[in-house]
């Protein structure tokens, strides 16, 4: 049995060295720790009896310290030690380099693993990858068998699918034409090849807009974008080479499986969102969410070409998605946003031949709030639901129609048509419940104790109606962010932890930049929150955070508001009618049914 | 530039993301920073390296404790 010796040299703080010779001791080794505050000719004298094959020194950098390592490791030497022993010194600010430039034959910093140590001792190669967690990607519907558990709410939405099952069996749109000819005609594996994609474009100009339009009769680009340059595209994949050669991922989670971290991306360039999403994954995000420019939502087409944007928002174009999906970690989630505009199904279908694994359709959101006809959108959100299904995405169904004003119940309701309607066509729906400080919050006073309840409650209610996973986002804590950044990772992290201990599948997280408006959002921003989340799983690990007894007074309120809601649905006979009506959020409250798109639905024998 | 550094009370804090392949450059680079700015008294207060990079934060005291702070109005004689 190898013997290690252990010497705190600080006068006092000697816990790092006590759980390494823990460690150790369970490992195999004989261990003597000896108490601190010795002298270190005492120590020397203690290794010449106890002969170890290591010795293992401690102390905090401070003033005059590295003097002392020095003179510890030229007393060794004298007293010839050093023939067969190693020696090594760790604990706080103390760094590889510097422990060499004082001759130790290594140096552990903060944080050091007792199997870091054990490399060493052993003389082998200290390789933390195979030490992380291997990650691998997770199916977020996985054990979810979307039984409803509200009989009075499932009947209802029974009724309502059915009235949009028939009414979409008999319409078309540009949108839902697109994306026929990019499902049928279009092949990725040519186009990855260069092998070109046959009179598809032929075909896809005449059903586009006028900037796609434009772009595929003579070249011209949207005034905010422009090519990327040869010689960038390899400054790209030169990047892409080294960094891979270093990348790793670590985990946030602690002691749950859950919840995935997802944030999202979209600084207008695909190379910016490269590195971002790198950073992302090395410190611990599970997924990306690919965030597109507004006025993509608003043009009737896609474009074409590796394209960057001056302004918010990554373009969605072949090149852009498939250059993102190249630099991907394996075991990252990788979701493409579809939901809220006039590409919806064909994104759907480009983002599922690119290789994405989760999309995002909502028809409520989309017609409400996000400026899309609600006729079309409801055609538009049907088809992309089918694709979805068809390519094995599945998607969540967002709720933002809340930061409108529109209240949460009206927007659950929305959201569990959506999700009803996917769960009769087979698709794999997750809801996406806010936690927000919404303007219904603030309006009513919901959050003035605590932002814990009302969020909890959301939780509750949808677990009593629907059997479904559960993504809150998005992102957590929405409205409750500042521009400080130790407030904004904060107040991320806690929320990130409720949603923790509340057991949901995932979350969408914000950067510290989430209330900064003067520019994009920078990396560190990004991992601020990462590293904020992180620490709040490592501190509530298994345990709770417990709501007060109004979490359930709000809940039973959220259950039977979107009861009543179904019902003015039903009321007005028509889906379409009833988003126009205000049933699922009305103008008072915020939402303005959208005119992207108007006018643009046919019936099917006449386009 | 100057007579505003006068007013920081202790130190400032430069905090990023930099490109590179190990903890040792990313310290280098960060001090080259801050020396770049001018400082003279600067420091790396905390790194951490993941592959693309290492999240750093720097920092430049500008008045350490027991200097003559120029942002305290010398008034008085000394005595």
């Amino acid at each position: 049995m190898r013997r290690i010796l252990l010497a705190p040299l600080d006068p006092v703080h000697d816990i790092g060295l006590k759980l390494i010779a823990r460690g150790l001791s369970a490992a195999g080794y004989a261990t003597l720790l000896l108490p601190p505050d010795l002298t270190t000719e005492e120590i020397i004298e203690q290794a010449l009896q106890y002969n170890p094959a290591v010795l293992l020194l401690s102390r905090t950098l401070g003033y005059g310290v590295a003097e002392n390592l020095a003179r510890m490791v030229d007393l060794a030497d004298a007293a010839g030690l050093r023939d067969n022993m190693k020696i090594g010194v760790g604990g706080m600010a103390i760094r590889s380099e510097l422990a060499a430039e004082l001759g130790f034959d290594a140096g552990f910093g903060q944080g050091t693993s007792v199997e870091q140590v054990v490399c060493f001792i052993e003389g082998t190669e200290y390789n933390p990858e195979v030490l992380r967690s291997g990650k691998t990607k997770r199916n977020l519907t996985d054990g979810y068998d979307y039984a409803w558990r509200h009989a009075g709410i499932a009947a209802k939405i029974d009724r309502i699918t059915d009235q949009i099952i028939d009414w979409a069996s008999r319409r078309t749109s540009p949108g839902v034409e697109r994306a026929k000819l990019r499902d049928a005609a279009w092949d990725v594996d040519l186009w990855r090849a260069r092998m070109g994609v046959g009179d598809f474009y032929q075909h896809y100009a005449p059903l586009c807009g006028e900037l796609p339009a434009n772009f595929y009769a003579d070249g011209q680009l949207h005034p905010k974008t422009r090519r990327f340059s040869q010689q960038e595209v390899d400054g790209l994949e030169q990047y892409l080479a080294e960094t891979k050669l270093r990348m790793s991922v670590q985990s946030l989670q602690h002691k749950r499986p859950g919840p995935l971290v997802f944030n999202q991306y979209g600084t207008g360039c695909p190379f910016m969102d490269i590195g971002h999403i790198l950073a992302s994954e090395a410190w611990g995000a599970d997924g990306v969410i690919h965030f597109d420019p507004s006025w993509g939502a608003r043009t009737e087409g896609l474009l074409d070409g590796f394209l960057t944007h001056q302004e918010d928002g990554t373009v969605i174009t072949p090149a852009n998605l498939n250059r993102i999906q190249r630099a991907l970690e394996p075991s990252t989630l990788w979701q493409v946003r579809a939901h809220r505009g006039l590409n919806t199904p064909e994104t759907v279908v480009l983002a599922g031949k690119i290789g994405a694994d989760l999309t995002k359709i909502n028809i409520c959101y989309g017609s409400l709030a996000a400026g899309t006809d609600p006729a079309r959108m409801t055609i538009d959100g049907y088809h992309a639901i089918l694709y979805a299904k068809q390519y094995g995405m599945p998607f969540d169904v967002v709720t933002n129609e809340e930061l409108s004003g529109v209240p949460a119940h009206k927007a659950f309701a929305g959201m569990l048509i959506v999700a009803g309607l996917a769960r009769k066509l087979g698709a794999r729906p997750i809801l996406q419940p806010l936690f927000a400080c919404s303007p219904e919050v603030m309006i009513n006073g919901l959050m003035e104790d605590n932002y814990i309840d009302f969020n909890a409650a959301k939780i509750i209610a949808l677990r009593a109606i629907l059997n479904a996973p559960l993504w809150p986002g998005a992102p957590v804590g929405f409205l409750t962010h500042t521009e400080d950044r130790v407030q904004s990772a904060m107040t991320t992290a806690l929320h990130a932890c409720l949603a923790a201990t509340l057991n949901v599948d995932a979350v969408s997280i914000a950067s510290t930049d989430e209330a900064y408006s003067g520019g994009p959002i920078s990396a560190p921003a990004k991992i601020d929150t990462l590293r904020a989340v992180q620490e709040g799983f490592r501190f509530f690990g298994r345990a709770g955070i417990a709501p007060t007894d109004q979490a359930q007074v709000f809940a039973d309120q959220l259950v039977d508001g979107i009861e009543k809601t179904l019902t003015s649905v039903l009321a007005c006979g028509d889906f379409v009618a009833a988003l126009h009506a205000g049933c699922l959020g009305s103008r008072e409250e915020g939402a303005n049914p959208g005119r992207a798109g108007k006018d643009t639905v046919k019936s099917k024998t006449t386009i | 530039m100057v007579q505003s550094l006068e007013k920081v009370m202790d130190a400032i804090d430069v905090e990023t993301l930099l490109v590179c392949a190990s903890e040792a450059e990313g310290r280098s680079l960060m001090l080259d920073i801050l020396k770049g700015f001018g400082f003279t008294d600067v420091d790396v207060v905390f790194a951490q390296f993941e592959g693309p990079g290492v999240r750093i934060r720097g920092r430049a005291y500008i008045h350490r404790p027991a200097d003559k702070y120029q942002w305290l109005k010398q008034t008085g004689k000394a005595g």
